[in-house]
């Protein structure tokens, strides 16, 4: 695959939510309300347009409700934008709140299974990979309990582990390292190294703006729905402070 | 034809979401899986209880053939009711992680096509322990089943797309579900319909099938394949107009769970 790939183009996207003031979910309430179904537009992003290219790191910044979020879930096409469009090229996993998808009755093993079939992989992909996310996780024996006896702690362990050996052409993650002791953390940031290292494509939401300047090769700060600047780390993250504080 | 292509790529979560659904749905009961015995038989039980005991229906060897109906039924109902549920329940997954979400009515409906498949051993017991006996027309007992399933995956879309924005479907749907089966000819025979009231029976596809499955098992003939092809007509229109209500719905399904 060419170095100069785009993995993921955005253009021209507006997305908003319906925010209901109060809002009739039934039929009761609907019939008898029908008049009162107030809703307001709140547009989260605004003609947003950017390219990602094959390997790169790139950080979303912003203060909370500038739409960094939204722009992460567009991308994994959980939500679709009302306007514009989004392409991306390549396997994509990503991490937006933990646990996604286990069930919690099974095993962490049969978890692993569910969990990475939802990315993709067949049962023979997971095979191979299996000892290797159990290793990862550091769950040990506690791999044959089920999910719900777990701490979150393990939880996330477990997540992590999964979706980091997916082998995705692409990493979307929100906010997750925030959970989880020193140790895993430096763990996690350390095959993040090496995934990039590999030529991954990482795309980050976070508030540690030093992760950022460590990682990532690229920084986008959004301001209420639109880029306000997209560069390099430092100066990105160098206006920011400067403007938030 | 993208639909072929996402369930081929996504086929290991097809089959992991079904083996979740057929054995996690009795997973934590004493009886396990014999539930899947258990509850149609007190339901055959009551039925011919009330019907051939109390109501002294006229039909042959009541029981068998009340067992080759209700059997069917409870497949469809339960397709029904699950698959109303489906998108709800799997919330937390469709708000995180991307998949094609289609894969959650067809898994349950195949997995309640192999709970089914698993309880036509009821009928099987029935008919031949009921004196009735087998003929090698049960054989088309898997051309019916097929049209079933497709009947089935075509209601399954409808349902589970609209609960999400009509929340008050699921309650509705169990109403309608019990109106449906005394207005299919399960419990009764569908000659006894009065004429002007068989168009109810007849705009229903279960019926149809219904009648196939006694066919095979109670009456031991051919199905009557005229009626069959108008079930499996019926059921390509419904998964034709729920493939589209569904795809048209499933883009607001993470912002409306």
């Amino acid at each position: 695959m060419a170095k100069e790939e785009n993995r993921i183009i955005v253009e021209h996207v507006y997305k908003s939510f319906d925010i209901y003031m109060d809002k009739a979910n039934s039929l009761k309430e609907k019939l008898l309300f029908w008049n009162r179904n107030k809703k307001e537009k709140r547009e989260v992003l605004k003609d947003i347009n950017l390219t990602i290219k094959n390997g790169e790191a790139v950080g979303l910044i912003g203060v909370n409700g500038s739409g960094k979020s939204t722009l992460l879930k567009l991308m994994t096409k959980i939500i679709y934008p009302n306007k514009g469009k989004i392409t991306t090229n390549g396997k994509l996993t990503s991490l937006l709140e933990l646990g996604a998808g286990f069930h919690p009755d099974f095993s962490g093993r049969e978890n692993i299974y569910f969990n990475a079939s939802i990315f993709g992989l067949t049962k023979k992909q997971i095979d191979e990979r299996l000892d290797n996310i159990i290793e990862f996780s550091e769950l040990g024996a506690y791999i044959d309990n089920p999910v719900r006896t777990y701490s979150s702690g393990m939880y996330m362990r477990l997540a992590f582990a999964v979706a980091i050996n997916v082998d995705a052409d692409i990493l979307l993650v929100d906010e997750v390292l925030a959970v989880g002791d020193q140790h895993f953390q430096e763990k996690c940031i350390a095959k993040m190294k090496e995934l990039k290292e590999q030529g991954k494509t990482m795309v980050f939401v976070t508030h540690s703006l030093g992760t950022v300047k460590d990682f990532c090769n690229r920084a986008i700060w959004l301001n209420q729905g639109e880029i306000q600047m997209d560069g390099e780390p430092e100066p990105v993250i160098d206006a920011y402070l400067k403007a938030t504080t | 034809m993208n639909l072929v292509k996402d369930l081929y790529n996504y086929r290991e979560l097809l089959k992991t979401n079904i083996k979740k659904d057929v054995g996690g749905k009795y997973k934590n009961s004493v009886l396990g899986v014999l539930w899947s015995f258990i509850n149609p038989l007190l339901q055959i039980a009551v039925y011919a209880l009330v019907f051939q005991v109390i109501l002294k229906s006229d039909i042959d060897n009541y029981t068998v053939y009340l067992c080759c109906g209700l059997i069917p039924w409870q497949y469809f109902s339960s397709v029904v009711l699950r698959g109303a549920a489906t998108i709800i329940d799997n919330g937390n997954i469709i708000k995180k992680v991307y998949f094609p979400r289609e894969i959650l009515p067809i898994s349950v409906v195949t997995s309640e096509g192999v709970n089914f498949l698993i309880s036509t051993i009821i009928i099987l017991g029935f008919v031949i322990f009921g004196g009735i006996g087998l003929s090698w027309n049960v054989l088309w007992y898997f051309l019916i089943f097929a049209i079933q399933f497709i009947v089935s995956i075509g209601v399954s879309f409808i349902v589970s797309s609209l609960t999400v924005y009509f929340r008050d479907l699921q309650h509705l749907l169990g109403i309608f579900i019990q109106l449906l089966f005394y207005a299919t000819p399960i419990v009764y025979a569908i000659s006894s319909v009065p004429a002007g009231l068989q168009w109810i029976v007849k705009i229903n596809p279960m019926s149809y099938l219904i009648e196939g499955y006694r066919a095979i098992f109670y009456n031991k003939t051919m199905p009557d394949f005229q009626e069959l092809l108008i079930a499996l007509a019926m059921g390509i229109v419904l998964c034709i107009i729920g493939y589209f209500i569904f795809k048209k719905l499933e883009k607001k399904f993470a912002e409306e769970l």
